[in-house]
């Protein structure tokens, strides 16, 4: 009998063993290159400012709040304006009792603190003591730290660049990234995360991933029980069924 | 009764494990002193100590466990020379694989390699499916002995009299007895198989996954519940094993009647298996997606897997010793330091199983603490005092009273042992993380108890070489024997 074990076995090892060759994996840089997440919990090099308020460091400012950091320039035409108004408008909305301000750095090193001030006019948020606009001598530093590299388009004369919304805690670590015109509920998210809050993280299923443990329908926000958990049983129901097979047969001691 | 071929290799057994052992306990003591900044290694190099030693530690004393039963099986029923050959070997070679694997390979996912880490390669490229291979070498390997074995024991007893359950029946048939350590080594058995047939399910999913080019995704949940279920309960089943070898050797070498399996050792040892198999669950506290009843059976089982147990082995051993005269020897000293072990390390999994303390404790540095606890002061001790127990039987020599110098070797094991336990618990009580290489400065104290823990460490490591020069010396004897020795059973 355990000749046969012995040659299920070494059939079992070989067989798995084969197609093993020539493989090739992803590399940690071919992950971990998504922009959202690269210099995420890292600390942000602490730059100068210069605001209406006066010139500050930048440590000067998330000492005392969390900041969400907002990165245009005042002659843009493109995404810049309808960023700000919405960010404006999703916070607004949001109506948040947790404490943050909204840091918004122009990275056109032509802009001006009057310019700034009069995009900050723009969207009546020159008295808001929430908003701060400002330019820093420091733009590349500030480019690096973030992992945010506008290139300028001569035919356009314009910065192609990503909305990007940069979420840094009180102890100076970016929290979080968001690209792109986003919802209130990734905003909501950034703003817990840069105020230490637990934020739920889960992968979403992808259409090749067949067993899950639990469905989630969205429409009703309840979670169904899937194949995943059957699987969870199959230990237990292989070792029985072997257990009930073995001992159908009449043992010596009776 | 064993062959002198099942004494030589279970002889095999102790010396690689021993010699395993030494290895794996510098990996951590490096790891330790690193940890308190006396020392300087790069960050690859330490996940890839951690990870070869807790892959080393938990398969060693698994096999331990594994190879004492299946010795002292020999005493009820016929048992199978060529079967425990062939998991050694698998065993080697899994082993040979995982450790240039984590050399040379640089692989350091943690022996836990929790989904998608493997697949993220921070290492060798081929180092990835050259772990699961070892893996796979190993699974193979002690799943099939632990098949054998219970098919051993099953030509013997029935069922249902391998679980000792005709005492929950009503017509209770005494002229069958089931010894506590068939029970015992039958229970531990099925929960390993299990753990091997899960691990098995886990490592066909991640080969699909890496062979179908990204066409076929696991569900990281499934995974974690995978690897938590196989992971645990293989921890937990080879402390039931080293206990089975307790309830067998203990009140032989003190001298004292066999234990007997009364109603409640019956009713404990079933508890055992059956609330086991779902104690994994408190591994998964902090996986919110996880529904809140799988957390509370988690919490559940961990209490009904354990206390029974424990309250029964430590009733049965305070019988044995209460009020008897008996004979101290390195053996029963060992049983009974390992007892003391096993239960306090339980109480540390206990605190951190109740969910109210494991959202403070999870991923502490009291994870480590208990469960170093229960093995290097709990099962390695049942382990080496079977083996010092299988040594003497080898040599032909009657195991004798506890001697000054060993009592002295003893001390400093205990010293060291729960001394470096002690600093990974208060460490643990101030939320210093685990698998930290380098803890950060807020942690004023992390380093200084790391450093302690590894001097602590190395005392215990001091003892285990004082110890082991005459185990391996005994075991040595039986290679050069062509008789059986007169004391042999
Ligand atoms: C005196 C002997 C030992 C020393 C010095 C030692 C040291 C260590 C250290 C420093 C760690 C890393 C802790 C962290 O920061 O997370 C560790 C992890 C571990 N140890 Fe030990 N250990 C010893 C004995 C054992 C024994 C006997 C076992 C099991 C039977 C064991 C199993 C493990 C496991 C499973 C891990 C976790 C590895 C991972 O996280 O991937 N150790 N040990």
């Amino acid at each position: 009998m355990f000749k046969s074990i012995f040659f299920f076995t070494t059939l079992t090892s070989l067989t798995l063993s084969t197609p093993l060759f020539g493989q090739t994996l992803p590399t940690a840089g071919d992950i971990y290159n998504f922009s959202e997440e690269s210099k995420v919990y890292t600390k942000m090099i602490d730059i100068p400012l210069n605001t209406m308020e006066g010139n500050f460091h930048l440590s000067d400012l998330y000492a005392q709040k969390p900041i969400i950091m907002a990165l245009v320039f005042t002659r843009c035409t493109g995404i810049c304006s309808p960023f700000l108004l919405q960010l404006h408008d999703h916070l607004r909305s949001l109506d948040n009792k947790r404490k943050f301000s909204v840091l918004v750095v122009s990275f056109d090193p032509k802009d001006s603190l009057s310019e700034m001030q009069s995009l900050a006019a723009r969207f009546q948020l020159q008295n808001n003591k929430q908003w701060i606009f400002a330019t820093t001598p420091q733009i590349d530093s500030l480019k690096t730290a973030i992992d945010f590299y506008p290139t300028w388009d001569s035919t356009t004369a314009q910065f192609d660049h990503e909305a990007l919304l940069v979420g840094i805690n009180e102890n100076g670590y970016i929290g979080k990234k968001l690209l792109g015109m986003r919802d209130e509920r990734a905003l909501l998210s950034l703003i817990k995360e840069i105020n230490n809050e637990f934020v739920f993280s889960y992968p979403l299923p992808a259409k090749n991933t067949i067993f899950s443990c639990f469905t989630y329908d969205p429409a009703t926000g309840k979670k169904k029980p899937s194949l995943g958990l059957l699987i969870l049983l199959l230990p237990a129901i292989i070792t029985l069924s072997l257990l009930l097979w073995l001992g159908s047969r009449k043992p010596k001691l009776n | 009764m064993p062959t002198l071929s099942f004494k030589r290799i279970t002889s095999a057994w102790i010396i690689t494990i021993l010699v395993l052992f030494v290895l794996a306990i510098s990996f951590g003591i490096t790891m330790r002193f690193n940890q308190g900044r006396d020392i300087d290694i790069s960050p690859v190099t330490f996940y890839s100590l951690m990870t070869v030693h807790g892959l080393t530690m938990i398969g060693i004393w698994a096999v331990a466990g594994m190879a004492a039963v299946n010795y002292l099986l020999a005493r009820y029923v016929k048992v199978s020379t060529s079967l425990n050959v062939f998991a050694f070997v698998l065993t080697v070679v899994g082993v040979v694989i995982l450790w240039v694997v984590g050399f040379i390979g640089k692989f350091h996912a943690g022996w836990t390699f929790l989904y998608p880490l493997p697949f993220r390669v921070a290492w060798e490229e081929w180092a990835t499916l050259w772990f699961l291979i070892g893996l796979t070498v190993l699974g193979v390997g002690w799943l099939v002995w632990s098949v054998g074995m219970i098919m051993q024991i099953l030509k013997k007893y029935t069922l249902g009299q391998s679980f000792a359950w005709q005492h929950f029946t009503k017509k209770h048939d005494v002229a069958v007895e089931t010894p506590p350590f068939i029970l015992i080594t039958m229970v531990s058995i099925i929960g390993i198989l299990i753990s091997l047939i899960t691990a098995v399910i886990l490592l066909v999913l991640f080969y699909a996954e890496y062979f179908s080019n990204g066409t076929f995704t696991n569900d990281p949940l499934l995974m974690k519940n995978l690897t938590y279920f196989f992971g645990h309960t293989i921890a937990n089943e080879a402390l039931y094993l080293g206990l089975a070898t307790l309830y067998e050797l203990l009140p032989e070498v003190s001298g004292r009647p066999k234990f007997k399996t009364t109603w409640y050792v019956a009713v404990g040892w079933n508890c055992t298996m059956v609330f086991v198999l779902t104690a994994f669950f408190h591994h998964l506290y902090m996986d919110f997606v996880q529904p809140y009843g799988f957390q509370l059976v988690g919490q559940f089982a961990s209490y009904f897997a354990s206390i029974p147990s424990a309250a029964v082995t430590i009733v049965s051993v305070i019988v044995l010793i209460y009020g008897n005269k008996i004979k101290w020897s390195l053996t029963n000293i060992l049983f009974f330091l390992g007892l003391v072990g096993w239960i306090i390390g339980g109480v540390g999994a206990l605190i951190d199983a109740t969910i109210s303390n494991n959202i403070i404790l999870h991923n502490t540095l009291w994870v480590p603490a208990h469960f170093h606890t229960y093995n290097v002061m709990g099962n390695v001790l049942f382990s080496l005092a079977f083996f010092v127990w299988a040594a003497n039987q080898f040599a032909g020599t009657d195991s004798k009273n506890i001697s000054k110098a060993q009592l002295v070797k003893l001390s400093i094991l205990v010293i060291g042992g729960f001394g470096f336990v002690l600093m990974f618990y208060i460490a643990g009580a101030y939320s210093v993380p685990r698998r930290y290489a380098l803890y950060p400065e807020e942690f004023t104290s992390a380093a200084i108890l790391a450093s302690a823990g590894a001097w602590f460490a190395l005392a215990y490591l001091i003892a285990i070489l004082l110890l082991l020069g005459n185990i391996v010396s005994k075991c040595l004897k039986v290679f050069s024997s062509s008789q059986p020795s007169p004391l042999s059973h």
